[in-house]
């Protein structure tokens, strides 16, 4: 099916951007194109207006800058996929970017995007709370930088203005002794998930959990933390019993529906044990404890 | 309000010059417009891969892009591998296809070829998985993937046997001891000159009748 006619707008600074958002009439912004196309073919969106950022000057990077790991708005999964430097420090980025979708649209989306669709099933979501992490945008009264904690609402529904611009998101550089994972469950490639956890743990100087967190995929309107969890384990050693507890408390913490792919019960099942492993693997990765947690 | 704008895309070293809608989707544009119908449609929905062609070397969904947004881009279609460097008659690909059976009803056959192209490129000795996880955007109902996966191994072990006889076909050392693979078409002992590199290559200007 080909999609509604549409105006197409294809901005090269984000100032011009931005203009274009003011003074047009409801524009969709398109990025990857990998959720949008589908959407404007099948007529789910009908935009008149399309506004395509990926002639933008200056959004397409992924570094380490002023204590925070950056992506700008045109960094590809394929990006974060390939980086050496996401491979060495950031474990849960490495981790979840080969589960997104499939090769060719790796290629394509983009992790900014994806948050932007907030779609609760999209995993980059899960991973920015695990993080701390920060929305950035621009829009008529210049920068706004939005905790990723408030930005998503509901289901597609974000915390964005409708003349913003979503430039990067940012996640702060790992401390010393920090470890970050994601782990997803779906039923083949490219699917979405049916459940994801994404964990990072910082450990003090005596091992103990200094700070926890955890993010967890399509097992609520919205992506969520599992704050129950994460106070459990804050304070404590690392160990398979802790875990256990946790991963309990984020099935708790969950609000899955059932669907074709399994039911609510099964799915909080699931988050107890990618909360598990995901907690396994972080504290593994923050390097002061041997891994304990049994697959 | 849907003003058609002229675009410029280089399909398998050929230029070409067409006016699109804003909403006309790239693989519709190398269809239709182009008449090049080797890239196919199959779900209309992103899923199946079967219009997968490779832009600026990158495998990608031809039905999850607009035509406007490859403005200025080298594509490469399954209609491109024959005049590759590498290809004899065919494609070492497209005999890996045809020697074990990596088709049935062959409607998916130009995006796993596409896919497979990218995956060799980057990697020309891959393990299975590493195969599998390739063409893991493409779906096929008819083989059960086997002989697919081993249709590219055939076409890796072809490449690399060629490289280790006769000095390769895709990787030769140029007489100058400068980088043959950018350098050298190819040919065992031609000695012309002519790039290897795909987008470098002189190909016929006209739009060939296939």
């Amino acid at each position: 099916m080909k999609s509604a006619p549409f105006e197409h707008h294809e901005p090269s600074t984000v100032e011009e951007t931005v203009s274009l958002l003011e003074s047009l009439d409801e524009p969709t912004i398109l990025a990857g194109g990998q959720s949008l196309v589908p959407m404007l073919r099948f007529r789910l969106a009908n935009p008149d207006v399309v506004v395509d950022i990926n002639g933008v000057d200056d959004l397409d990077y992924m570094r380490e800058d002023d204590g925070y790991l950056k992506l700008g708005a045109l960094a590809r999964h394929a990006d974060v996929e390939d980086s050496d430097l996401v491979a060495e420090k950031y474990g849960s980025f490495a981790d979840a970017a080969p589960l997104v979708a499939d090769p060719q649209i790796r290629n394509r989306g983009t992790v900014v995007g994806s948050v932007a669709q907030a779609d609760p099933k999209g995993d980059w979501g899960s991973i920015l709370l695990a993080h701390d992490g920060d929305v950035v945008a621009h829009g008529p009264d210049g920068e706004r930088v939005i905790p990723a904690d408030e930005f998503f609402l509901l289901p597609y529904d974000t915390t964005l203005g409708d003349e913003e611009l979503i430039t990067e998101v940012r996640v702060p550089t790992p401390a010393p002794s920090e470890g970050s994972a994601y782990h997803k469950l779906k039923r083949k490639t490219g699917d979405y998930a049916m459940a994801g956890v994404a964990a990072r743990l910082i450990l003090d100087d005596d091992g103990r959990v200094d700070t926890a967190r955890l993010g967890m995929t399509a097992v609520d309107i919205t992506n969520a933390r599992a704050t129950d969890a994460e106070a459990h384990v804050e304070g404590e050693r690392p160990s398979a019993e802790l875990f256990e507890e946790a991963g309990e408390l984020a099935a708790e913490e969950s609000n899955p529906e059932s669907d074709e792919h399994g039911d609510a019960s099964y799915k909080e099942r699931m988050v107890d044990v990618l909360a598990q492993r995901a907690l396994g693997d972080a504290a593994e990765r923050a390097g002061l404890v041997k891994r304990r947690v049994s697959q | 309000m849907s003003d058609e704008r002229e675009i410029t895309l280089t399909v398998n070293g050929t230029e070409h010059t067409v006016e699109v809608e804003p909403r006309r989707l790239l693989v519709h544009t190398i269809r239709e417009d182009l008449d090049m119908t080797g890239t196919h449609i199959g779900c209309d929905t992103g899923n199946c891969g079967a219009c997968t062609v490779l832009k600026d070397g990158e495998p990608i969904k031809s039905c999850l892009m607009f035509a406007a947004q490859a403005d200025g881009a080298e594509l490469m279609t399954v209609e491109g591998m024959e005049d590759l460097p590498e290809a004899t008659d065919l494609h070492p690909l497209q005999e890996g296809f045809k020697e074990e059976h990596g088709l049935q009803c062959g409607y998916c056959t130009p995006g796993m070829l596409m896919s497979g192209k990218a995956l060799l490129d980057e990697n020309p000795d891959p393990e299975e998985e590493e195969i599998r996880e390739a063409i893991s955007g493409n779906l096929c109902r008819c083989t059960g993937y086997q002989n697919i996966v081993s249709s590219i191994e055939y076409a890796a072990d072809e490449l690399a046997d060629r490289a280790a006889t006769d000095g390769g076909a895709v990787t030769v050392d140029s007489p100058a001891g400068t980088d043959g693979a950018d350098t050298a078409c190819g040919e065992s002992g031609c000695g012309c000159g002519e790039s290897a590199d795909l987008f470098e290559r002189e190909y016929p200007t006209e739009d060939t009748d296939r």
